[in-house]
């Protein structure tokens, strides 16, 4: 979490990395593939530590779709949807631990979960990850 | 195919379809609430340099460094105070003030308090409000531009 505030993305990149996380993340439910989660997770991964511009569904934008669809109109900051993708890495990593460790009801929950959170973000641009990063600092500072 | 999976997967799409509608039903709304007695609302605001008696309309935004939609609303209400004398704004970064935030019961972001010119606090809303019924509330209390 080191970057800059101030550094932007085009908003309908992560827009369609929502979409892509939730085409996965439904496989993930109808085959019960841990490795498949485990790669999900992978994904979300690179992208908080490494930052969007990395993020494999952002390349995966930005040289195929993009081109097709004209300049920029809007863009957003980059902090946020970082943040919201280490979210996404806890999910998908507890979900990929519970098929590859034997739970797959607990696999199937955590997977579950964090496609209700892509779905949305992908469907209407809301960011679970990002509003829960206040609830997450209202917490810790009362138990600290 | 996992029936498990099946079924979590059918039980995702119901709760994410019922989220969408919560959201666009409540997202930016502006709630009026009542005034709470001692040591409401307005009390919390003004402990954190909020001057209502400065202004026709004092619309207070808490915002979180992670929060898109703050940095939007933050915008527009820049540029109606621009246009809008009686418009005062003050910005509050949630995260230095985890006091007010509970006090006030502040859970998301961006979340914006209206108080008139006497204090008194005229309603709330979470989530980033939609360009015109923010327009719609500041000109109501503000008189709009001529």
């Amino acid at each position: 979490m080191t970057s800059s505030p101030a550094r932007t993305v085009d908003v309908r990149g992560p827009r369609f990395a929502a979409w892509v996380t939730s085409a996965v993340l439904a496989a993930v439910l109808l085959t019960a593939s841990g490795w498949l989660a485990a790669a999900q997770a992978a994904v979300f991964a690179v992208g908080a530590a490494a930052g969007l511009r990395h993020a494999p569904y952002a390349v995966l934008y930005r040289t195929l779709v993009a081109p097709r669809l004209g300049p920029a109109r809007e863009r957003e900051p980059e902090a946020p949807v970082r943040f919201a993708q280490l979210v996404g890495l806890v999910f998908a990593a507890v979900g990929a631990a519970g098929y590859l460790l034997g739970a797959p009801l607990l696999g199937a929950l955590a997977t579950g979960s964090a496609l209700v959170a892509a779905l949305l973000n992908a469907a209407t641009g809301f960011c679970l990850g990002c509003e829960l990063y206040l609830t997450v600092r209202r917490a810790r500072a009362r138990t600290a | 195919m996992s029936g498990t999976g099946l079924l979590v997967l059918a039980v995702a799409l119901v709760l994410t379809a019922a989220a969408a509608a919560w959201l666009r039903a409540r997202d930016g709304r502006v709630r009026t609430v009542e005034e709470e007695t001692v040591g409401g609302p307005t009390a919390v605001l003004e402990g954190l340099g909020v001057r209502p008696g400065d202004a026709d309309l004092t619309v207070v935004q808490f915002s979180t460094a992670f929060c898109g939609p703050c940095r939007t609303t933050r915008a527009r209400l820049l540029h109606l105070q621009g246009t809008r004398p009686g418009l005062a704004y003050v910005h509050v970064d949630a995260e230095s003030h985890l006091d007010a935030v509970r006090e006030l019961g502040v859970r998301r972001t961006p979340t914006l308090f209206y108080l008139d010119r006497q204090g008194r606090l005229l309603g709330r809303s979470s989530g980033a409000p939609r360009p015109e019924e923010l327009t719609a509330v500041v000109d109501a209390h503000t008189g709009a531009p001529s």
